[in-house]
């Protein structure tokens, strides 16, 4: 058992935290978040060309660095620590773990690499909740081409996004796991609607609507009906992510939280002097210090079987969905009327663990997959 | 010993029931449906407040002679919980529900005949200035100065947190008056007209995105001494009188209540984690069946301090008590109305909503598009909004702290 990083990784973590503490201000962040760009293309470009962030848990004959969890898991924590709403979990992780499995045509892994391809994941339906395998969405074959009827729902990151990884059913019922095809598609496609807002985590996000929509036979990832062998591990390798990104952002607010206390005084005394505060940022840091070890326990078994691998990521998204609203809720409170504004970071940070309790699944989705996977023993 | 109304009680209901179906206006039912936080719409809020003053239950609880209502407790219960049910704005607490009645048991004749008449009609606006940068929790600490020169008050410091102050045209605040040896001491309870000159009032921008609280720079500000109520330096005790009205003025079991069936509605339509209904997968109806509980144990309790407050009791640490339970139930219904919401909750589209004040830096879409229906657009808002309801009005810790000393001894 081993839980020290590499020199490699102590290097990776540093170079990024140094780099974010640098150059990542919040305070700009949040503007580009609001305009119509929605982020700031020089961010990923330095994370492409400067920091090699886009490739390290990439193979080498892409271009990338060829690490694995644990490189992701450094990455992701730090771009929750500084804030960051550039997409790397959903490009990077969800969508190179993809396309890692199912190549598909033109190479996109090497753009995801050089920073040119970007992906938002087209996953959620109006009538799926937050199932990703409950797909209503069809694609049939005509000639050559495939024609895709639908809707998609808070499609993440699609002002950034230059593709989209969309799943579509081919065969089978809305909840089959066998039936679902993957595509790859650009997200200018003409005849694609598009609605375009703003999340309350200060990201940007789209609905979708399928009518029709054609695409070359080239767009399909992989087999025809069997999109979520490898949508399944990317997307409990994209659990483990978030759950480092969790992390940082936890952390972060933690201490903030604590330095507050320490400086805001009332009735003549610091408040973090009164012991019911005391208690309570000592139950929020018992709550991120069990996020930090449901994230290795996601990140270190995303090698094992199947259903060992599920419900690691299970327990991980579970404890830092705990994690997020007690941490979250309870620093505003500890704030006071501050904690309520956007003047300070806590606010921007209770936003984005607000979304991150639902992301990729809430609380209970992720309990009813622990318990269908774990053996009743009489 | 029953919990039943009587007939009187029910003839009652069915007068104002019929009173709301006929004057709310689908616009109306809309402001208070589409809500994002306690604070309704200001102009809508104030369209309602007409409406009910011409009927003469604007202000049903001043005394008959101010132009209030001559209701027994349980009507007054019934006269809130329909306009709740009926999905009616709210209206501003800060003139009617708070600041008359101070006026109305310290206020000089010449105060009460400006202000209450005023106050009804919506001509008079009020906001409370009460907290300050550096206090909050600890209100007796508040520094704002107010210097005797003449007949007037000079005023200079700073208030924050202020609700609806760009709206208000007056204030009622604290001030310092003298430095005594306890804190408590030399305040002031003043009323400040907000057109006089030195005031600057700068909006802050909430998690929402919302800039309903405001912070307020006075410099120099001259205030006649005939808008001090009570006595000068006297103001503590005019204060704490107000902050029992602001914390346990009406019931708040009906509005959970209406939450809750909202929840439930919401749950009812979306999917669930077996593709079922949200509403019928097992962890999510237990967690709305444990807040329906809760909800129908704090009615009784509230129900309690009704009748004890109708046989002449005062509310004492009861306020503290409901404060809590009913903040605390609010804050878990908002919890699962945005894990109703689904991936939907996430979007951010307040031009579906009626917020309680203007939004900073959003602009609503051309096409007027919405991700789903309004009340997902509503529920990520009223989410963050609702944290302050542990926070204001004196904070849970606060009020626990009451509790510990004040019924339990310690
Ligand atoms: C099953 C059992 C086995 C034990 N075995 C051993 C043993 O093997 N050897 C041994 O030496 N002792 C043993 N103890 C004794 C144990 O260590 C004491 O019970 C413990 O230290 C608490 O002391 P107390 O019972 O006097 O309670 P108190 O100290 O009087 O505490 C009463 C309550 O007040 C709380 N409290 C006290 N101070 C504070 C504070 N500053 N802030 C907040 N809360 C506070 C406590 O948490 C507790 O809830 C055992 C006790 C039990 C119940
Ligand atoms: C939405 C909103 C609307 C408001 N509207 C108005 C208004 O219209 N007019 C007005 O005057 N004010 C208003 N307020 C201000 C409100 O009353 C204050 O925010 C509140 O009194 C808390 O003060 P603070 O924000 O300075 O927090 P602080 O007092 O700094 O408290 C910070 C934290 O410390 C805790 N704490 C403080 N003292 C103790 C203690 N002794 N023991 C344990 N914990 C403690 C608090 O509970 C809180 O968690 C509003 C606030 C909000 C959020």
């Amino acid at each position: 058992m081993d839980f020290s990083l590499t020199a490699e990784q102590q290097l990776l973590r540093d170079s990024l935290a140094d780099w974010l503490a640098d150059r990542y201000d919040l305070a700009r962040s949040r503007e580009a978040a609001a305009s119509e760009t929605g982020w700031q293309p020089e961010v990923w470009r330095s994370f492409a060309d400067d920091l090699g962030i886009l490739g390290a848990t990439l193979p080498e004959e892409v271009g990338g660095s060829g690490g694995g969890p644990v490189e992701a898991m450094v990455i992701a924590e730090q771009l929750g620590r500084a804030l960051v709403v550039e997409p790397y979990v959903d490009t990077v992780v969800l969508g190179g773990g993809v396309l890692r499995r199912l190549p598909g045509t033109g190479d996109p892994l090497e753009g995801i690499v050089a920073g040119s391809v970007r992906i938002a994941p087209a996953l959620l339906e109006p009538t799926s909740g937050h199932t990703a395998h409950s797909v209503a969405a069809t694609a049939r074959r005509d000639g050559g081409d495939w024609v895709l009827t639908g809707a998609k729902t808070v499609v993440p990151g699609v002002p950034q996004a230059t593709h989209l990884l969309l799943t579509a059913r081919t065969s089978g019922e809305q909840r089959d796991l066998d039936g679902i095809s993957l595509f790859l598609l650009p997200v200018d496609l003409p005849g694609l609607q598009v609605h375009r807002y703003r999340t309350i985590d200060d990201r940007h996000a789209a609905d979708l609507v399928l009518d029709d929509v054609r695409l070359p036979a080239a767009a399909l990832l992989g087999e025809e009906g069997r999109g979520w062998t490898a949508l399944s591990p990317a997307l409990d390798e994209a659990l483990a992510a978030l759950a480092a990104e969790a992390v940082g952002c936890l952390r972060r607010v933690l201490a903030d939280t604590v330095a507050y206390s320490k400086e805001r005084r009332q009735f003549g005394q610091p408040i973090g002097s009164f012991q019911a505060l005391q208690h309570r940022m000592v139950d929020m840091h018992l709550e991120v210090e069990q996020s930090v070890a449901a994230m290795y326990l996601a990140t270190l078994r995303l090698g094992a079987e199947p259903a060992e691998r599920a419900r690691a990521t299970s327990a991980a998204k579970v404890t830092i969905s705990r994690a997020a609203r007690f941490v979250g809720q309870n620093a505003v409170q500890l704030h006071g009327g501050m904690g309520m504004t956007q003047e300070l970071a806590i606010g921007h940070y209770f936003k984005r663990l607000t979304a991150i309790e639902y992301e990729l699944g809430p609380a209970d989705h992720h309990r009813a997959r622990y318990a269908a996977l774990t053996p009743t023993t009489g | 010993m029953d919990l039943e109304w009587s007939a009187a009680d029910l003839a009652f209901r069915d007068e104002v029931h019929a009173f709301l179906d006929e004057r709310l206006t689908p616009d109306l039912r809309r402001a208070g449906r589409l809500m994002t936080s306690v604070y309704a719409d200001h102009e809508a809020s104030m369209r309602w407040q007409a409406i009910l003053h011409e009927r003469g239950w604007a202000a049903p609880a001043w005394p008959v002679e101010y132009g209030g209502c001559d209701w027994t407790v349980t009507q007054h219960y019934l006269f809130s919980r329909e306009s709740i049910l009926a999905g009616a704005p709210p209206l501003s607490p800060m003139g009617i529900s708070m600041v008359a009645h101070v006026l109305i048991e310290f206020g000089t004749p010449e105060q009460k005949e400006f202000f209450l008449p005023r106050i009804l009609t919506g001509e008079v606006f009020f906001c409370q200035g009460y907290s300050e940068p550096e206090a909050g929790s600890d209100l007796a600490a508040l520094s704002m100065s107010a210097v005797e020169d003449g007949d007037d008050l000079v005023c200079t410091g700073s208030k924050i947190w202020t609700t609806h102050a760009t709206e208000a045209n007056w204030m009622f605040c604290l001030v310092r008056t003298s430095r005594a040896a306890k804190k408590q001491q030399g305040i002031t309870f003043l009323l400040i007209d907000m057109s006089s000159p030195g005031i600057e009032v700068r909006p802050l921008v909430m998690t929402s995105g919302e800039q309903i609280q405001n912070q307020e720079f006075f410099d120099h500000v001259r205030v006649p001494k005939a808008n001090v109520v009570g006595e000068i330096d006297d103001g503590w005790t005019v204060a704490k009188y107000l902050l029992e009205f602001e914390r346990g003025g009406s019931a708040a079991a009906p509005k959970l209540q209406v939450m809750a069936d909202q929840v439930a509605r919401a749950a009812a339509g979306q999917p669930g984690p077996d593709g079922g209904p949200l509403l019928e997968s097992p962890a999510f109806a237990a967690k709305l069946a444990d807040a329906r509980i809760r909800i129908d144990v704090l009615e009784v309790l509230e129900f309690r301090v009704l009748s004890a407050a109708a046989g002449g009791k005062n509310p004492g640490t009861a306020s503290s008590m409901l404060k809590i339970l009913g903040t605390e139930l609010s804050q878990t219904l908002t919890e699962l109305l945005l894990e109703a919401a689904g991936p939907r909750g996430r979007a951010y589209q307040p031009h579906a909503t009626r917020p309680g004040g203007p939004l900073a830096g959003f602009a609503p879409p051309a096409d007027g598009y919405v991700s789903g229906e309004e009340w997902q657009a509503v529920a990520p808002l009223r989410y963050f909004n609702d944290r302050a309801g542990t926070i204001y009005a004196g904070s849970n810790e606060i009020q626990r702290n009451i509790l510990a000393k004040a019924a339990l001894g310690l």
